[in-house]
């Protein structure tokens, strides 16, 4: 049960009712339609970060799903692990991707999704200035505009990580029932 | 952009009045009320300064009028006081029930007499007990005594009937009453009951969608909205549907997006209903 009322396309407002025009738009945007003046803005930010780029869709679910496993939050978690399986993220990566009780570094071997992941973790999961170490490891793999949007995916993730938290929206019955098809539930 | 706003008010593109809802609680109940409004109910109410700042803002952006709605606006402490200052930026019609002024409440309206602005009070019938039964026991003497207390003092006075239906012969003795009140022609509105707020919950008024309602930019404490008819009240609940922005200061948020939700309508779809 959220917390908030989620505006369902009966109630929502003007500038809103475009995102509702096929259908549930999902939680994020049924919340921020309680102030409509925020969604063009808001979701075009999100879109742009979290949307194509010029980074593969697969690097950007490792940052997503992995950012949202160390903020333990459960909706971006369920709906990203859904995500990243259909952009050809495997089972166990999934999995292990999901896990914060256990280390990811056997099921991700190649130096630069490590890295990577090193970093997510590093931002993601850790209070005040980022190791140097981290860094040096991430920034011998990745070109500085990388560095940049890839960082930026983080934060972007955190915040919505932190949004759906606080706000406790639901995930969707079709995620659940995919998760468990797939025993990630 | 804000030029572009002063434009569409200009060019009739955006109509050029600015409604402030002062607040949603009223000492009546009517059975038709948008606002599901009645003593009790949830102020929502805006100060006196911002209500003014409202209509300064208005003026900056190229509006032309403020109309004052509530609940019973005069209900507020001072909103006569109030009236007047945003009458002294612009034109304003502020809504009133007409039954609450006698003593201190009707000599302070001294302040409004020879000011821009005209009290629009309601009147459903010219049967008491017609009207009463929609507006509560007393209601036509109330008015039927406060109107000439209010021409008297050289107060415009606006006469809003409110009707699901009107025979002829009914308008014809309404139109010879607010006559002889010292009410014009000009100044007598009918319009339809609107099935919103508490008459959805009834069962009773015409349905009117956005694009049946003028555009006219309404500030509430809740946010702005498309039209008065907008940030209607149904089981407690403010209606999301016609909202158009959350922030109302700057006035240019919401006047700009109301700007941009209107462009493209076709002309002239707002006055099928006679929604005013």
């Amino acid at each position: 049960m959220s917390r908030v009322e989620l505006l369902g396309a009966d109630d929502a407002p003007l500038v809103a009712r475009r995102y509702y025009d096929e259908g549930d738009p999902g939680p994020i945007v049924a919340a921020l339609a309680q102030v409509p003046e925020m969604l063009d803005s808001t979701l075009a930010f999100i879109g742009a970060v979290l949307g194509p780029s010029s980074i593969d869709g697969r690097t950007k679910e490792l940052v997503i799903l992995r950012t949202s496993a160390v903020s333990l939050c459960r909706y971006c978690v369920d709906s990203h692990s859904v995500v990243a399986l259909d952009t050809g993220v495997v089972h166990d990566e999934v999995a292990a991707l999901r896990n914060v009780e256990a280390a990811w570094t056997a099921t991700f071997a190649d130096p630069r999704e490590a890295a990577l992941l090193g970093w997510v973790d590093a931002v993601a999961g850790g209070r005040g200035p980022v190791s140097d170490e981290s860094s040096a490891r991430f920034k011998a793999e990745f070109a500085d505009h990388e560095v940049v949007e890839l960082t930026l995916l983080i934060a972007a993730t955190l915040m919505l990580n932190r949004f759906c938290t606080a706000l406790d929206l639901p995930t969707a019955t079709a995620v659940l029932d995919r998760l468990r098809r797939e025993r990630l539930a | 952009m804000t030029v572009a706003v002063a434009a569409a008010v200009a060019d009739g593109v955006l109509p050029g009045r600015v409604w402030i809802y002062s607040n949603y609680h009223c000492n009546l109940a009517c059975s038709y009320c948008l606002t599901d409004s009645a003593p009790g109910v949830a102020k929502r109410a805006l100060t006196a300064d911002r209500m003014v700042r409202v209509a300064e803002q208005a003026a900056e952006l190229g509006f032309d009028a403020i109309g004052v709605t509530g609940g019973e606006p005069f209900l507020a402490p001072g909103m006569a006081g109030t009236l007047a200052r945003i009458a002294d930026i612009l034109p304003t019609i502020a809504l009133t029930n007409g039954t609450l002024f006698s003593g201190a409440r009707l000599a302070a309206l001294d302040a409004l007499a020879g000011r821009d602005i005209a009290l629009q009070i309601s009147l459903d019938a010219a049967d008491p007990d017609v009207n009463d039964e929609a507006r509560g026991a007393e209601n036509f003497a109330q008015v039927i005594d406060a109107i000439p207390k209010l021409v008297e003092r050289g107060i415009r006075v606006r006469l809003a009937t409110t009707v699901g239906d009107v025979a002829p012969h009914d308008a014809a003795r309404l139109c010879a009453l607010h006559r002889e009140l010292g009410v014009a022609d000009e100044d007598h509105v009918v319009r339809p009951i609107v099935h919103r707020g508490r008459a959805a919950e009834r069962a009773i008024g015409v349905h009117a969608t956005r694009d049946d309602l003028p555009a006219e930019l309404t500030v509430t404490a809740d946010g702005a909205y498309w039209s008065p008819f907008g940030p209607t009240v149904r089981d407690g609940r403010v209606d999301t549907d016609l909202l158009i922005s959350r922030t109302t200061d700057p006035l240019a948020v919401p006047a700009e997006l109301l700007l941009r939700a209107v462009e493209g309508r076709p002309p002239g779809t707002d006055t099928t209903l006679n929604i005013r």
